[in-house]
């Protein structure tokens, strides 16, 4: 098999000027407004009537004392976990102890769940409103150039998507037109958001599905039911082994320091 | 003592633990892009640009095993082996590949 011809196609300096850098300019400088837009269209947390922080608080307390039960001695681990056993068991901490045992009302016409899901529409919208945007402004200005060559060979399904508007059938598809330049430099560009606008920036679609892997409603959800969740966590505490942290410490210090 | 009550007594904390992983991937993303800046400027196409990036990442873990952790990786990771040697190599993989191919193609083609 003879050795394929290498291609080389001599390009006009000033596409670099022209295409390569405004589209690299314009990706920062989206990635730091999607990060201020994001902090702009953050709503403010909003206030809870009494009754149901306190079914919030009670339950985190619970789960609290699961996770520090180390620290304490037996008969104070004793105590709490009596207390909040029964609390949780009698209800005591319900926001509306009435309900008890009803279903659950549709979270649809929940106005705080409905909060939640507009927060994560908006996250979605300022994540795909400039991207679109961008897509269509590099498609509208920039198709029909070849800018650059890859350093590395790529198979020829991605012709079709890296040389858009390039009508060469033979062309090498390490040729590519600026599109490709715009994914390159979509993926490319966290670290670069990371010097500039610290570590928990906002600026790109990574950091934003971790975003939403917890949105914000925290671990209680509107659309559980509370009193299910104290009668759960009340059997999380009563199963629970308890082992004191300073049990055997007097042979751990005199091993450690027998040396 | 099993390994539960082990972490009992001597906790880890998970805010130590996040600064390490940021410590780290900040200087892997910076030694990423310059190793692009470098093998674009090299020439280095294919294969040999991949294996310039992981030699050099491999470099980058050493010196961060030697001078960041002092050679004692097991005081500053959870996992020495996966969190300092294997896991993160291939986070700087996608800013390598912007700045190798930017000066790729501003120096060569």
């Amino acid at each position: 098999m003879a050795q394929p011809v290498v291609q080389t196609i001599h390009r006009d300096p000033a596409l670099f000027w022209w295409i390569l850098l405004p589209i690299t300019v314009v990706m920062v400088l989206t990635g730091i407004l999607r990060h201020y837009a994001m902090i702009l269209l953050q709503s403010a947390p909003k206030k809870q009537a009494l009754p149901q922080i306190r079914q919030q608080r009670s339950l985190v307390r619970g789960i609290n004392l699961r996770a520090n039960a180390n620290v304490l001695s037996p008969i104070s681990f004793q105590a709490r976990k009596a207390y909040m056993v029964s609390a949780y068991q009698e209800g005591k901490f319900l926001a509306d102890p009435e309900g008890r045992g009803k279903p659950r009302p549709n979270p649809m016409s929940d106005p705080a769940a409905m909060e939640g899901i507009m927060g994560m529409m908006k996250g979605n919208m300022a994540m795909m409103v400039p991207q679109t945007l961008i897509m269509g402004w590099i498609n509208a200005f920039f198709s029909g150039f070849v800018i650059m060559k890859l350093p590395f060979p790529l198979t020829p399904q991605f012709k079709s998507m890296l040389q858009s508007g390039v009508g060469t059938r033979d062309l090498d598809v390490r040729w590519v037109s600026s599109l490709s330049w715009y994914f390159l430099t979509l993926f490319g560009l966290q670290p670069v958001y990371n010097f500039i606008l610290g570590s928990n920036n906002s600026a790109n679609q990574v950091t934003q599905q971790m975003g939403q892997m917890n949105p914000g409603a925290g671990m209680m959800g509107p659309e559980q039911d509370p009193d299910k969740l104290f009668l759960n966590e009340a059997e999380n505490l009563e199963v629970m082994e308890h082992r004191w942290i300073l049990e055997g410490v007097e042979d751990r210090l005199l091993a450690k320091f027998a040396i | 003592m099993n390994e539960e009550r082990e972490l009992a007594i001597n906790p880890i904390v998970q805010t130590s633990v996040q600064h390490n992983t940021q410590v780290v991937s900040n200087i892997r993303n910076l030694t990423a892009s310059l190793f692009g800046v470098a093998a674009g400027t090299l020439g280095l196409e294919s294969y040999p640009g991949f294996i310039f990036y992981l030699v050099g990442t491999l470099i980058v873990s050493s010196l961060v095993f030697a001078l960041r952790a002092d050679g004692k990786p097991a005081e500053y990771f959870h996992r020495p082996l996966g969190d300092l040697w294997g896991g993160d190599v291939f986070s700087g993989l996608s800013s390598f590949v912007l700045t190798w191919t930017l000066f790729y193609g501003l120096v060569r083609a």
